[in-house]
């Protein structure tokens, strides 16, 4: 039952998915994807509110910027704090971080995104000459094509 | 045909999915004419590291046009 809710290797699962689900946009994450595979042997009516927990926890995280420092900070009050959490999953949400923390940014700074972006950039030099009306022969003229567009996000 | 290249350095601060963004980004506004001569503007954002692909080229194609 709780010696479930505190397997490690679990957890860094759950923390995988839900950083899917909540920063990567990764669809068809549902809660109950994570119990059944993560958590079998743990009811839905207990997994929801320990699940809920991880969520805020790692979004707090995440939406802070958290550096070393920090992390270590929060994460101890969180184990001081009644219903929070074991010092162990502390270790396993700081390795977590650690580990994922550039990757997450990047998402959410993707996330930030909403006018378009540069999607590709090509170009030519065209040495151009003009023998009629201009006296201008040989002017070098760059073309430039920008692919300009919205990047991998849903168009309304 | 280019008509203006308008550029503004930001840093986005904060956002309702990240209260800590600290994001620097280049948004690059452009005024072109095609051949009827009809002018359209088109903005555009470009992260530090595209923003430093884009000058690269740029500075690419300078030196080419230096040689032809």
């Amino acid at each position: 039952m709780a010696g479930d809710l505190e397997s490690s290797k679990a957890l860094s699962g759950l923390l995988s998915g839900l950083a899917q689900d909540a920063f990567h946009g990764h669809p068809g994450i549902t809660e109950e994807l994570l119990r059944s595979q993560l958590y079998p042997e743990v009811p839905p009516e207990e997994f929801r509110p320990f699940l809920a927990k991880m969520r805020g926890i790692l979004k707090s995280i995440a939406s802070a910027d958290m550096d070393f420092n920090q992390l270590e900070a929060f994460l101890t009050a969180q184990t001081k704090k009644q219903g929070g959490i074991t010092s162990d999953q502390a270790a396993v949400i700081s390795k977590f971080w650690k580990s994922h923390k550039t990757k997450i940014r990047e998402s959410l700074m993707n996330q930030s995104r909403w006018d378009s972006g540069l999607r590709g950039l090509s170009w030519r030099v065209d040495g151009k000459s003009q023998s009629r009306h201009s006296a201008q022969i040989h002017t070098p003229v760059a073309i430039v094509e920008l692919e300009i567009g919205k990047s991998g996000q849903d168009q309304l | 045909m280019l008509l203006d290249f308008q550029w503004k350095l930001g840093m986005a601060v904060s956002s309702d999915s990240c209260r800590s963004l600290k994001y620097p980004y280049v948004a690059v506004m452009l005024k072109v004419a095609d051949e009827s001569g009809q002018v359209k503007k088109k903005s555009f954002e470009m992260t530090i590291p595209q923003f430093q692909n884009f000058y690269r080229q740029f500075k690419e194609i300078a030196a080419v046009i230096e040689t032809v």
